[in-house]
């Protein structure tokens, strides 16, 4: 895996985040805990599959059963499916705090079979978010914690006292692959902004990540920024719906955003009062290109591209709001992913609280 | 006569078999999953260990769980991995902003424990409520990620933006999450689980008066300075003209002398955020110092030195603050 820069080695993830397929079955995992991503070759041993939809009742009793645990300390954080294989990978955290484990689980499109994926002594990549400040960052003594915390450290005849493990923090929310960078979303734990970070991949040493501020406007009037929660490429990758925690569904071409410039995207649609976006995925019909998104109060909301295209920005604040869209009778639905050209893949909480995996027939959306 | 026991192999916890017949199936299932069918067996390993068989974790074996040891397809033992009584040790240390009063579009709060706690558990354990006790609904933002600092002894707690910012849905139909002169009381409960898995010593709470809207840019040219002489070690004192968020101010300040780099000493955040101050290392020299500000530093409502939280367009007194977003006061000292 010259061609990446991937090396042997371990990773040892510390908490399960998202999940992201690259280049040649090259999976980017998140690891929030520890301030980085790690870009791991799974080795994936499973034939090309076909159409054929792919469905797995109670998935995380399975997860759980594996692990050795109740289903209650099972949390799927994401999920990922194998672009040749269509094994679904899973990003599993098992129990919490001090007991917690961050585990790679690979369920088995063959036989629903599920295992769990090495990553040692697999060809890797790490690279650290940029937020954490570098030993020698001379701005260091301005990361002094409050009180008395952190250790002091000799720089030059100074002096400094500092956190190791600096407070500030990003918490990685989506990512994707496009094009050979990798796209992350996130939030800080501290100042309130809506960056996109563009890494190229293979990853570099350059500290300093291509970070990309998105603002969107509320209807004609506000102009506002927010962290993008979860957000998806299309039109191969030179379009991206962004949706925000403060839940407007925002349009940005790609090709447009030039770091350190201020970029405004154009609000399409809102999701609406105490809601959340989760995930979003595209998919071809007829030629056609939609996207779907995932949220926390109503069903699946599907948009057609087309009608992004010619959508104006809002202007009012009402409900249903922004392009033509259709709330599908499919609810509790929390991730997707494409499964092959004829499904869509969905982990869907059921009504007893159990995760299962659906296939959602993209002929029928 | 088969026996199953906890135990541990080559420092690793095990469940230990004796008695198991040679070349008997053995394999362990959570007691939880046990009535699901087809459920794939506990990830593990089978050691031989002075004559029995230790069964070992994969990824350990969770307190409180009950597990069963199959044996040729029959359940053989049942065992419970005990939970630990540990002591509740870890506590509230401090609720910030530390403002007797915020302004209604308060964004953000931090919660500071004493000790690393659990993920996953802020949603239920902490809340608002008003005066009387009743909880304020909807009014924090529910994030799957919680956002925590690197070793999870501090949280940080947005109030829904969807709710805050004017033009939304959400704020045009429901409304802010807080109202001017109703007061209310962050509460932290003590089920909130430690990493250990432990609860609080005890619940915690704020209160908190509620004024008007903040929507000005942060504006370091509305601070007061109050000057150290030289010579000395007093230390420069910096008035905000409001409270600023506690997080960001830990890092967003620096007093540099140029040509000569970094002042180093000990900063203090001052009573309610609404101060800052720096006590040299070394007497200050006489000369010229410059105080730094990251464009970042937000106060309270999420405005910031570069832009306000939600900017009115065409109206210009929001308007950003463009190119170089960082600012910088200069002072002299004789």
């Amino acid at each position: 895996m010259g061609e990446y820069g991937l090396l042997v080695g371990k990773a040892d993830i510390r908490s399960a985040g998202p999940i992201a397929f690259g280049p040649e079955g090259i999976l980017f995992l998140a690891d929030n805990a520890a301030a980085r991503i790690v870009a791991a070759q799974v080795n994936d041993p499973g034939p090309q599959a076909d159409q054929e939809p792919f469905d797995v009742e109670q998935v995380d009793l399975s997860v759980a059963s594996y692990l050795g645990c109740d289903p209650d300390d099972v949390a799927i954080r994401d999920l990922a499916v194998h672009p040749t294989s269509q094994n679904v990978y899973l990003s599993v955290q098992r129990g919490y705090g001090d007991e917690g484990r961050a585990v790679l689980v690979r369920v088995n499109r063959l036989d629903a079979s599920v295992a769990d994926v090495s990553l040692d002594g697999v060809p890797m990549a790490e690279t650290a978010l940029a937020d954490a400040p570098a030993e020698d960052d001379e701005r260091l003594d301005v990361t002094l914690p409050m009180d008395d915390e952190g250790e002091e450290l000799q720089v030059g005849e100074r002096t400094i006292r500092i956190l190791r493990r600096p407070i500030r923090t990003s918490t990685i929310t989506d990512m994707a692959y496009v094009d050979g960078h990798l796209l992350v979303a996130g939030l800080s734990n501290e100042e309130f902004s809506s960056k996109l970070r563009r890494i190229p991949f293979p990853f570099t040493d350059q500290v300093a990540h291509n970070n990309l501020e998105i603002f969107h406007v509320s209807h004609g009037k506000w102009e506002t920024a927010a962290p993008i929660r979860a957000f998806v490429p299309y039109e191969g990758g030179r379009s991206i719906l962004a949706s925000y925690t403060c839940t407007p569904v925002v349009h940005f071409p790609l090709a447009d955003l030039v770091p350190g410039t201020k970029t405004v995207g154009r609000t399409v649609a809102e999701l609406g009062p105490v809601n959340q976006p989760l995930d979003m995925v595209s998919f071809e019909r007829d030629d056609e290109e939609y996207l779907l998104v995932a949220n926390s109060a109503h069903g699946l909301v599907k948009i057609a591209c087309r009608d992004i295209d010619r959508q104006a920005a809002l202007t009012q604040p009402k409900e249903p709001v922004g392009v033509p869209r259709e709330l599908e009778d499919l609810r509790g639905i929390v991730r997707l992913g494409n499964l092959n050209g004829g499904h869509v893949l969905a982990l869907q909480v059921g009504d007893g609280g159990r995760y299962h995996l659906r296939s959602l027939k993209t002929a029928s959306l | 006569m088969l026996h199953v026991s906890w135990s541990t192999v080559r420092g690793t916890r095990c469940m230990r078999l004796e008695g198991v017949p040679s070349g008997a199936a053995v394999r362990v299932m959570t007691a939880a999953t046990r009535d699901a069918v087809g459920l794939p067996a506990m990830a593990g390993t089978l050691v031989a260990d002075s004559g029995d068989i230790c069964f070992v974790g994969r990824y350990g074996f969770v307190d409180g769980t009950t597990y069963l040891v199959e044996v040729d397809g029959t359940v053989a033992a049942v065992l419970e991995r005990p939970r630990v009584e540990r002591e509740r040790t870890t506590e509230v240390e401090s609720i910030r902003p530390t403002a007797r009063e915020v302004p209604r579009n308060l964004l953000r709060f931090y919660v500071l424990f004493s000790a690393p706690m659990s993920e996953g558990f802020s949603a239920q354990h902490v809340r608002l409520v008003d005066d009387a006790g009743d909880p304020i609904e909807e009014a924090l933002l529910s994030l799957e990620h919680e956002l925590w600092d690197a070793d999870r002894s501090r949280l940080t707690v947005l109030l829904d933006p969807a709710r805050i910012k004017r033009g939304l849905v959400t704020h045009s139909s429901i409304g802010y999450p807080l109202r001017s002169a109703e007061p209310f009381t962050v509460v932290v409960d003590e089920a909130f689980l430690d990493a250990r898995g432990v609860p609080l010593h005890g619940s915690a709470r704020r209160r908190y008066g509620v004024g008007g809207d903040e929507r000005r840019r942060v504006d370091p040219e509305q601070w007061t300075m109050t000057l150290p002489s030289a010579g000395t070690l007093d230390p420069l004192i910096v008035g905000f003209d409001r409270p600023l968020d506690a997080g960001l101010l830990a890092r967003c300040l620096r007093v540099v002398r140029p040509g000569d780099g970094t002042v180093d000493g000990d900063m203090e955040i001052g009573v309610e955020e609404r101060s800052w101050r720096l006590a040299p290392k070394q007497e200050w020299e006489p000369g010229r110092y410059e105080l730094l500000v990251d464009g970042i530093l937000e106060d309270v409502a999420g405005n910031s030195v570069r832009r306000v939280f939600e900017r009115e367009l065409g109206a210009p007194d929001t308007a950003d603050v463009p190119a170089a977003h960082d600012a910088r006061l200069t002072f002299t000292l004789a």
